[in-house]
């Protein structure tokens, strides 16, 4: 039996006039996962975590998070919920100090040592007030207010922007740790390359609507590769590639294919062909994400 | 009783309290001071002049020439004075329009609303701190008249100090609860303020015409500076408690309404 879920988004829908946030989106997050959410900008994935923050009451469907009504039940799911906005903004008179004392107040806990582990992890200053502060490191003070508490789920819409490289690898291991200890976390990016790093699941939204969900593992099995053969000096080259790839070009006795078919088909009928050398590269999930990007540009 | 909800507003707003209440504190001290003295030394003549006298009739909404000998009068223009007015309006529309209107100005309100706070209980927590708040700068316009009286102004007993605190606060209350709820359907406070600003002058206009004009006097009864009447506090010393009941309630509507839009709005992000 899988773990059980969280977060539950079942045919939500969400307009703002004529024009459609989002349309029938429906999901599980299951407890203990790292859940990528993604989508090029003004998909609706800023609406879809907005209704789960109760910020904005859906039109139709419905919107759960430990078994709660976003809408109704908001301030009661909240107690376990970390989130970071994705256009953070923060008390611009706080210092990173006072804002762990302010938040724990309001949450009725003290945070402060976890925050301050958190702020040295991340290498923040919390005797700086907001308005001083960049933007690299107002995010950094975000993140460590979202997840101070422990959160049994970690809402997080763009985590990684404005952060420096090394800091989004330590915040990227920062919640691996976190996920292989039990918690759950919600991860919104445009970007697959930082998804596929850190998460196992992946939702992924083109227009309003909910395109793929699925583990990244399946996704990565349906995603095509790109096989590289070298051909022998003088060994006569087949007139066509076999149907199972796709011959994307032909530089002299090089092919570069794209495999539509299993490994296995490949391996079998490469052992009957004068091939100097193969090359099968990793899934290429980037180009299947493109495609969603591509539909979405090109529908507008 | 959220703690950290009454702190957050706490600090933000404790330097504008301070502000207008040291302004009303000092302008109030200066008017209790200035008015006795120039009614001593003009009031003869100027009240014979009919220009003076519409001006004394719109402000305190009597007739200036047969009110001139039975005193009180010039010292509750300092009740009255558009500055004081001005100040104490001043102070409840930028309060009031904090919640939510300048938190999705600002892009705070989501960190807020991240955390397990209530709409109700963010609105009411506001609230409690906006009436000390209110309390606090009426409190100082009192404090300021009571310095100018020891400092040789005109003696108001202080029971009807008091009932003059309480009457100024209880028209900041209503001015602070159209706020709130223009705030709760506003995305921009730009635009709560503005259209609290413009309801607050069409009151001032209407009641002011209300003084010359029988149209304007008509509906001078829906403006809650017909019930906010200082002059007869310093004669009278009566309390007026069906003005004060009156302004409570029209707050505790505004109040209500604005919080059960509040509840039920939408927060975009602007």
């Amino acid at each position: 039996m899988g773990n059980p879920t969280l977060v539950s988004v079942r045919s939500l829908t969400r307009r703002y006039g004529g024009r459609a946030g989002i349309e029938a989106v429906g999901f599980d997050v299951p407890e203990g996962s790292l859940f990528g959410f993604l989508g090029p900008n003004g998909s609706g994935k800023t609406t879809t975590i907005r209704v789960l923050m109760g910020l904005l009451r859906p039109d139709a469907g419905a919107a759960s998070i430990f078994g709660r009504d976003c809408w109704r039940d908001s301030s009661r799911i909240k107690a376990d919920v970390g989130y970071l906005p994705g256009d953070l903004r923060l008390y611009p008179w706080m210092t990173g100090e006072e804002g762990l004392r302010l938040f724990g107040r309001v949450r009725g806990r003290d945070i402060r040592a976890v925050g301050r582990e958190l702020a040295d992890l991340l290498g923040l200053d919390l005797m700086v007030r907001v308005r001083r502060m960049s933007r690299g490191m107002r995010q950094k003070l975000g993140l460590v207010l979202a997840m101070a508490h422990r959160p049994r789920l970690l809402v997080l819409d763009e985590p990684t922007s404005a952060l420096d490289p090394l800091v989004q690898e330590d915040v990227r291991r920062y919640l691996l740790s976190q996920a292989h200890s039990g918690q759950t976390i919600f991860f919104s990016s445009h970007s697959l390359a930082e998804v596929e790093r850190v998460c196992d699941r992946v939702a992924i939204l083109r227009e309003g609507r909910l395109v793929e969900h699925e583990t990244l593992e399946a996704l990565r099995a349906r995603s095509r590769r790109v096989v590289e053969i070298l051909w022998k000096d003088l060994a006569p080259i087949p007139a066509e590639p076999p149907v199972f790839l796709r011959l994307l070009e032909r530089p002299q006795r090089r092919w570069v294919c794209e495999l539509g078919g299993a490994v296995s088909d490949l391996l079998r009928w490469s052992a009957g062909q004068p091939i100097e050398d193969l090359l099968v590269g990793p899934p290429d999930l980037e180009s299947l994400f493109r495609g969603y990007y591509r539909r979405q540009e090109s529908g507008r | 009783m959220n703690r950290g909800l009454l702190l957050r507003s706490l600090r933000e707003t404790l330097p504008a309290t301070l502000l207008f209440g040291g302004a009303l504190f000092a302008v109030e001290a200066v008017f209790a001071i200035a008015l006795p003295a120039f009614e001593r030394s003009f009031a003869g003549p100027l009240l014979q002049l009919p220009f003076f006298q519409g001006v004394i009739q719109a402000l305190l909404g009597v007739d200036a020439a047969e009110s001139a000998g039975f005193g009180g009068l010039f010292t509750s223009i300092a009740w009255v004075h558009p500055v004081v007015l001005a100040l104490v309006w001043a102070h409840a529309i930028g309060f009031c329009t904090r919640i939510p209107a300048g938190e999705v100005d600002r892009g705070t309100i989501d960190i807020l609303l991240g955390l397990p706070v209530g709409r109700w209980q963010l609105y009411f927590h506001e609230s409690l701190v906006w009436i000390a708040s209110a309390l606090a700068v009426s409190g100082c316009a009192g404090a300021g008249s009571l310095i100018g009286m020891l400092g040789g102004g005109a003696r108001i007993p202080l029971a009807r100090l008091a009932l003059l605190v309480a009457n100024l606060f209880c028209l900041s209350l209503v001015v602070g609860g159209f706020a709130w709820m223009s705030s709760t359907l506003a995305d921009r406070r730009g635009h709560a303020i503005g259209s609290t600003f413009a309801a607050v002058l069409s009151v001032f206009l209407v009641n002011y015409l209300g003084q010359f004009w029988t149209v304007a006097a008509r509906v001078s009864f829906l403006t809650p500076l017909h019930y906010y009447g200082p002059l007869r506090i310093i004669r009278e010393g009566t309390v007026p408690a069906a003005d004060i009941l009156i302004l409570l309630a029209a707050s505790a509507v505004f109040w209500l309404a604005g919080g059960i839009i509040f509840s039920r709005r939408d927060l975009v992000a602007v």
